[in-house]
């Protein structure tokens, strides 16, 4: 518990944590409420329904539809950071002449990040709270909020997201040894393999099962019955997809097979190779 | 294994890849108590064989015990303090802080964190950023974080890199002090100077062979004497008649006599009596310089 207490220091007194933590916060509420408010206003949005989205009321379903990709990216860093940088600071070295094993220290990196994930969440659901309460008092809509159980399980959902690429980013940390490479190869894993493979599966009939796989078809199928709009997903940018959705339990099983498969692999990989 | 050995190594081997071999069949033994100088040039294979006793990087063959236990294991860890290479420690953290996450990790009480920072007189510079502190000041802070789990055994990699004449005297005899009791050190350096002044024996490696062993005087040799003397052909030939002198030599225009050098006032006076000029008589031992060196340069056949 002790190694957790130390991690949990390192990551707290980080500023990249809390630099990736203030733009995922600013990014999910200008692209939630911000821009379609002001889309809203001019009359340039996608149309009258455009502000019920905004409402308290849709607070889950607006928020999560950030989670799958932008969130995803800046959790991948945030991966690569925890794990990567330690290789360059040459600090890994030093951790695992202490005491614990080096599947301990891992461990414990691992309960830190996921702790420091909660804020990451939180944030976004408190900001976006703030915003469309703001939003419904000018526009003098009812204040409705979502029920608290489908708040909690849009916010783990959103955890849950946002930890399977934070495993992935310290895979590919651990594969590489480092962090520029590791986050080149996240982003455009994230950006092109999965958004371009998604865009064309619509045409191309045999690549459709393999989307199924992908974090992105999953991510967008565990929350699409939390009040994601589909319609909004679909034009939701570099992080746009518009299916095939598959199973919610289906996509929980999915993401939380891979997010087991990388932390595996990469505990294998810290336990297995030399540190120099 | 308590035969005194804290240390000891059999055939220990690393070879990186196909070609490089680092370490290559070394057999080392670091007895309890003593500070152990490990000497070699750059690249010569210490530090790999610090990192293998660290269990940081595996062997490709031979073995390795520490303080009885494999490398690396949690058990053997919690009585090794270390410093490999250079203080690898989070820039954006204060001494302190660096300490405290290190405490945390070795569960140290966090008490001890006041007193090694007082041990290397950083107690004053601790709230400031790891980044922030100059060259001597980091190995100052990575010997406090070797120091705090109050090791049977410690492993300090060229502590004095990068400090001042100033600062290397002030650590050789810190680490000196470190050394006195049951404490063991291991210290690797490639400074003859260091090594002579703290190390109670001394290990030379090249290429990842051990190629000379003992204390520094061992390994210095016996004193000799060197006589410069008109002329010198009637010189030597008086010494080599003179019981107290064992064997004579003759480089650069000089006699190297080995004798014991209390008999030396008795051979000035056999020269002088034989009517021969003496210039020059003095003791005379190889340094430990020229002892490292013809152990580490590569022989004239090999070459």
């Amino acid at each position: 518990m002790t190694s957790v207490t130390a991690e949990l220091l390192v990551v707290r007194k980080r500023s990249s944590t809390w630099i990736l933590l203030g733009i995922w916060s600013a990014l999910a509420v200008l692209f939630a409420y911000v821009i379609p408010y002001v889309e809203y206003l001019n009359g340039s949005g996608p149309g009258p329904g455009s502000l019920e989205q905004l409402l308290p009321a849709q607070l889950a379903g607006n928020l999560v539809e950030g989670f799958p990709f932008f969130g995803g990216v800046i959790a991948l860093m945030l991966g690569v950071l925890g794990l990567g940088s330690e290789y360059g600071w040459g600090t890994l070295k030093t951790l695992f002449i202490q005491r614990e094993g080096r599947l301990h220290v891992f461990g414990a990196k691992l309960l830190a990040l996921g702790a420091v994930l909660v804020p990451f969440v939180l944030s976004v659901f408190a900001l976006g709270a703030g915003a469309s309460y703001v939003i419904a008092l000018r526009e003098g809509s009812a204040v409705d909020w979502p029920s608290a159980w489908l708040l909690v399980r849009t916010m783990g959902a959103g955890w849950l997201i946002l930890a399977v690429w934070t495993s992935f980013g310290l895979l590919l940390a651990a594969v590489s040894r480092g962090t520029s490479l590791a986050i080149g190869v996240g982003i455009l894993y994230a950006l092109v393999i999965e958004g371009l493979i998604s865009a064309f599966a619509d045409a191309v009939s045999f690549l459709e099962p393999v989307t199924e796989f992908f974090l992105r078809a999953n991510a967008y199928s565990l929350v699409k019955g939390l009040g994601l709009s589909v319609s909004e997903a679909a034009g939701n940018g570099p992080g746009a997809f518009s299916g095939p959705y598959v199973a919610t339990g289906q996509a929980l099983l999915v993401l939380v097979a891979y997010m087991v498969a990388f932390l595996a692999l990469s505990g294998v990989l810290l336990r297995r190779r030399d540190v120099t | 294994m308590d035969d005194g050995f804290v240390i000891e190594t059999t055939r220990l081997t690393k070879l990186y890849g196909e070609r490089i071999l680092a370490v290559d069949r070394l057999d080392l033994r670091v007895r309890r108590g003593e500070v152990y100088g490990f000497l070699g040039p750059n690249g010569a294979g210490k530090t790999t064989t610090l990192r293998m006793l660290l269990g940081l990087v595996r062997p490709t063959s031979g073995s390795a015990l520490v303080l009885g236990g494999a490398p690396g294991s949690p058990v053997g860890l919690a009585r090794v303090g270390a410093l490999v290479e250079s203080p690898s420690l989070y820039p954006f953290l204060s001494g302190r802080d660096n300490l405290r996450v290190l405490a945390r990790h070795a569960h140290v009480a966090e008490s001890r964190i006041e007193a090694v920072l007082e041990e290397v007189e950083l107690a004053d510079r601790a709230s400031d950023r790891f980044a922030t502190y100059s060259l001597g000041m980091k190995q100052r802070l990575g010997v406090a974080a070797a120091l705090l789990k109050d090791p049977e055994l410690l492993i300090l990699d060229e502590p004095t890199n990068g400090m001042d004449p100033a600062g290397m005297a002030d650590m050789r005899s810190f680490i000196r002090g470190l050394g006195r009791g049951r404490r063991t050190v291991l210290l690797s350096s490639h400074l003859m100077t260091e090594v002579e002044q703290i190390c109670d024996r001394v290990g030379v490696i090249r290429s990842g062979t051990l190629v000379g062993e003992g204390t520094v005087a061992e390994l210095r040799g016996r004193e000799s004497l060197r006589i410069r003397a008109e002329p010198l052909a009637a010189a030597e030939r008086l010494l080599t008649t003179l019981p107290a002198v064992e064997r004579v030599t003759t480089t650069d225009g000089a006699l190297n006599v080995a004798a014991d050098p209390d008999a030396a006032p008795a051979i000035n006076r056999a020269l002088v009596e034989a009517g021969i000029a003496v210039s020059e008589l003095r003791p005379e031992q190889a340094s430990l310089e020229q002892v490292f060196l013809e152990l580490t340069q590569p022989s004239e056949e090999a070459a």
